[in-house]
């Protein structure tokens, strides 16, 4: 029950939050120049033609009613076509989003296991060469453009050792790709029992996944060996330690007790990644959701932009709310 | 000169000479680094032993090095502390020189301590129920469910209530007194055979205290452990001690059976504890050490020559010698106060 | 301030990473400045005879497809992306903080000035939610593609966090008694943020400044590399790796890999600055490190002392 009132009150905040972003990401889209009418109609309109659209649009209406149309539209489940891919945006969402969370979600994986191993042997002795290598780690992996270093991983891996596949997408062109169930490649692969196309969807994955992973494994690397330390430094590791528990043990139920501010790094990382990743799938021809926004935004494809924008924080308010949820499973003090 | 003839042969005091202590503390000193180049020396070269069965008290103010002493004995004094000499030979072995893994077995099996403030202690994201059965799981071998099982036992042989449920119960639900005798569950289940109990009391009720304490003497009867009962409290140990010693300012300036040192005390210090405590609370204000005669430490006299209402010059250029006074009663005083 | 100089110099000292640090963020500087000076080539103008050359003596860093020196090039590129990220940094920290200020002064007011406060706080929180490149790059759409605009983006991505950092670091010292006293003394407001607030919060808005252009300078060049910021041929980092992006696939790796090293070792220089910063800012570190310097001079000199 108290769970509930807890998400409650949590969602009280959220919602308004939630129509601000809409609200400026709306006015943003919508002072880009360009008129979508003409955009879409081409360069041989007739004037009557753009204005019946525009009004088929709303384009005529006042500012605010487009907004307001917009909003209800959303409320409705209708995020407005896409004039690139004449498309519903909604549509075109569900199909690209899963490749971005595929990809996000593997990288994270990736980034969890550096940068919370690291961060835990760095902590279990922090004047150790472990402890500054992941310094010098944490600082340098945050200064290297993704982009670039996936260019790197690209030369080394597929134009030098030939051991990755092209760059081109997440699958073989030459292999079919499995029935969608979730849209994400290797589960459905899975699914459909087809080992043909998982392999060649996780050799699609190594590259954009590595890039991912190791740059964004610093700040969890970062929260990771601070909370440790504090942990291990705490009066109940050295009373366990009186006791005579092993130190393996030790530093294991600390790292229990590190957990909260570890999700939370990770939580906060999760929904960053999501926008961030965009440069990631440009690099590698994803195909996922923040390409696709940025071709929006390129192209004057207002919809596009604003589904995205939403998706993803809708999508950060869910790990958000999953966050909580873990905090009561994880610590029984906040019960009380 | 006289003075000096009567240092006894070697300061290692224990209460019976016939008999092998269980645990004897040789000249062990602890130093802490300072921000200059010498480091600061906070237990200065201990001698204590411990019979197997003996409760032996350790009376000191706060700073004195109590808890310096409490986990040192264990092999690890609190950061930064540092051992910089002496031994510990308990049950036949020198454990500060053992590995760290082997006096990691030693440590809540053989040695146990029982700590204050326990509600900071215990793990709060664990059932206390776990982390007494993690002791006899670890330590003992023994199969999860008669850890659980001995871990239920101890609960109720510390005498809380509703032990059942306690077992699932979470540190932050606990009062202060049912922390500390679960920490007492934790320091005991494993049948040691010396306990040390680090001013384990000092956050709880009066009341509350005189229980717990009566508890702890009372288990470690009935484990057959011996114990170093470290407090604040003079008065306490006048219960159930058999010996006390009396730390200041990093050493031991008395130690003697409990009734001699109750009615003949013969450091000026002890005196002075005896009387704050037995006349007037109010005494027990002027106990604590302003901070500036705290940080002054006399290179070469006696730690308490500044205090000392009846120090001499001696006293302040000569460090005194532990003197026995009586038998088994040792004092480092150059002017042991003498009783008729 | 000067000690806290001095501190700056002996943390050199002690940990060689932040003098590296202090190393690249002037070298890179001085490349911009005497970038005329020290080019072999003009950094916009292409030799079509000699395109995709590897690197030789001629060119240092080899020369792209169209057959401009990437050396030159590349040495020039600071000159335009520091100076986006800088004054894009800059911006962002004088409105972000002043912002931050008059909030946290509202901030326990009554009436109207409280709804403000929270109004732009929530605004922030909002800005904050957005995924930065996507707001930047739709900002840029917007407002057309120039350097001004990237400048903007920079400045309006990073604000909210001056905007914290200053509202709490006066919500720290509104506290503290001195600034009750001097606010009884008569002082205004605005006196107290000059006399109080703006020294305390120095070092903290000093370290996000240096951190804050090593991102910026990551963002211009981001932008760049998706065609919405600086646009070839003018040398900048993030366009010449767009460039060399599909040489990169073909194996001529040089176009891409030199601008994108220089662009990293720049960012890593402002981030070890910033950390040095946040060292001297942040007392518990600071102590730690002393003391560890100490312990090493210490060890250093009594050594021999000992023996003796």
């Amino acid at each position: 029950m108290r769970i509930l009132a807890y998400l409650a009150k949590r969602l009280v905040f959220v919602i308004p939050q939630l129509l601000g972003i809409v609200l400026v990401s709306f006015l943003l889209v919508k002072s880009i120049p360009g008129d979508p009418a003409v955009l879409m109609l081409g360069p041989t309109a007739t004037p009557s033609a753009i204005a019946a659209l525009r009004e088929q649009l709303g384009l005529d209406q006042p500012l605010y009613m487009q907004f307001l149309i917009y909003v209800r539209n959303l409320l409705h489940g209708d995020l407005g076509t896409s004039w690139q891919t004449t498309r519903p945006v909604l549509e075109d969402l569900l199909q690209r989003f899963p490749a971005t969370l595929e990809l996000v979600t593997f990288s994270l994986l990736l980034a969890i296991l550096v940068g919370v191993t690291l961060g835990v042997y760095a902590a279990r002795n922090p004047r150790g060469w472990v402890a500054r290598v992941s310094d010098l780690y944490g600082l340098s992996a945050g200064a290297l453009p993704d982009f670039w270093f996936a260019l790197v991983l690209i030369f080394v891996f597929y134009t030098v050792l030939g051991w990755a596949p092209a760059p081109l997408g997440r699958i073989d062109m030459i292999v079919i790709p499995p029935i969608p169930v979730t849209g994400i490649l290797t589960i459905d692969a899975l699914l459909a029992g087809d080992p043909e196309a998982f392999w060649s969807a996780c050799s699609h994955l190594a590259l954009p996944v590595l890039t991912l992973g190791l740059l964004n494994a610093g700040p969890i690397l970062k929260i990771t060996q601070s909370t440790m330390e504090t942990m291990l430094e705490s009066d109940f590791s050295r009373y366990e330690v009186l006791c005579g528990v092993p130190q393996n043990l030790v530093v294991r139920h600390a790292l229990r007790n590190a957990l909260p501010s570890i999700v939370t790094i990770i939580s906060v990382l999760y929904g960053f990644l999501i926008g961030g990743a965009v440069l990631v799938e440009i690099v590698f021809s994803w195909g996922g959701a923040g390409q696709y926004a940025v071709q929006g935004v390129l192209n004057s494809d207002i919809y596009p932009v604003l589904g995205f924008v939403l998706f993803s924080a809708i999508f950060s308010l869910i790990v958000y709310i999953a966050v909580d949820l873990v905090y009561f499973l994880l610590d029984p003090r906040i019960s009380n | 000169m006289g003075a000096a003839e009567v240092i006894s042969k070697t300061e290692n005091v224990s209460g019976d000479a016939g008999k092998a202590p269980l645990i004897d503390i040789r000249n062990l000193r602890i130093t802490f680094p300072s921000g200059g180049a010498e480091p600061k020396t906070v237990l200065k070269g201990i001698n204590l032993s411990v019979q197997p069965g003996e409760i032996v008290g350790l009376v000191g103010e706060s700073g004195a090095g109590k808890t310096t002493l409490a986990r040192s004995i264990l092999g690890v004094p609190p950061a930064p502390g540092r051992i910089a000499a002496g031994e510990v030979h308990f049950e036949g072995r020198q454990i500060l020189s053992l590995s760290e893994a082997e006096l990691r077995r030693l440590r809540g099996r053989r040695l146990s301590v029982v700590v204050p403030n326990p509600r900071a202690e215990l793990n709060p994201l664990r059932k206390v129920g776990d982390q007494i059965a993690s002791m006899a799981k670890i330590h003992l071998n023994v199969s999860r469910k008669e850890a659980r099982r001995m871990a239920l036992q101890m609960l109720r042989d510390v005498q809380i209530p509703d032990p059942e449920r306690r077992m699932d119960a979470y540190p932050h639900e606990l009062s202060g007194g049912m922390a500390q005798r679960v920490v007492i569950a934790m320091a005991l289940i494993c049948n040691p055979a010396f306990v040390i109990s680090d001013d384990a009391t000092s956050g709880l009720d009066v009341t509350v205290q005189a229980q717990i304490l009566a508890l702890l003497a009372k288990l470690a009867a009935e484990h057959g452990s011996a114990m170093l009962f470290i407090t604040r409290d003079v008065g306490i140990t006048a219960h159930f001690c058999d010996r006390i010693a009396v730390l200041f300012s990093g050493e031991i300036v008395e130690i003697a059976p409990r009734e001699a040192l109750f009615l003949e005390p013969a450091h000026p210090y002890t005196l002075m504890l005896l009387a704050a405590f037995s006349h007037s609370p109010k005494l027990r204000d002027s106990w604590s050490v302003p901070e500036t005669a705290r940080r002054r430490e006399l290179a070469a006299g006696c730690q308490y020559a500044d205090r000392c209402p009846i120090a001499q010059a001696v006293c302040r250029t000569h460090r005194p010698p532990f003197a026995e006074v009586s038998p088994g009663h040792f004092a480092r005083c150059h002017f042991p106060v003498r009783h008729a | 301030m000067t000690s806290k100089l001095g501190l700056l110099l002996r943390l050199a000292v002690i940990r060689p990473r932040f003098a590296i640090g202090y190393l690249i963020v002037i070298t890179m500087t001085l490349l911009a400045i005497f970038a005329p000076v020290i080019a072999p080539y003009s950094p916009t103008e292409a030799d079509s005879a000699s395109f995709l050359q590897p690197p030789s003596a001629a060119h240092l860093f080899g020369t792209d497809n169209v057959g401009m020196d990437i050396f030159s090039r590349s040495i020039y590129a600071p000159r335009i992306d520091l100076t986006i990220a800088i004054l894009g940094t800059l911006l962002s920290a004088v409105v972000g903080s002043s912002i931050g200020a008059v909030v946290g002064f509202y901030s326990s007011g009554r009436g109207i000035r409280v709804w403000l406060s929270f109004a732009i706080m929530r605004a922030a929180d909002v800005l904050q939610a957005f995924p930065v490149f996507v707001f930047a790059i739709a900002l840029v759409a917007s407002l057309g593609q120039s350097i001004q605009t990237v400048v903007l983006a920079i400045a309006f991505v990073n604000a909210p966090i001056y905007l914290r950092l200053m509202r709490s670091q006066v919500l720290t010292i509104r506290s503290m008694r001195y600034v009750e006293a001097s606010q009884v003394n008569g002082l205004s407001d605005m006196q107290t943020i000059m006399r109080h607030v703006i020294p305390n919060a120095m070092a903290p808005v000093l370290a996000q400044l240096s951190v804050n252009i090593g991102w910026g300078i990551l963002l211009t060049a981001a932008l760049s590399f998706v065609g919405a910021g600086v646009r070839a041929p003018t040398p900048e980092w993030g366009s010449m790796i767009a460039m060399g992006f599909q040489n990169v696939v073909t194996g001529q790796w040089w176009p891409s890999m030199f601008p994108g090293a220089m662009l990293a070792i720049t960012v890593f220089g402002f981030s070890l600055v910033g950390a040095s910063i946040e060292v001297v800012a942040d007392p518990a570190k600071r102590r730690q490190l002393l003391s560890e310097a100490r312990e090493r001079t210490a060890r250093t000199a009594d050594a021999p002392v000992r023996e003796g």
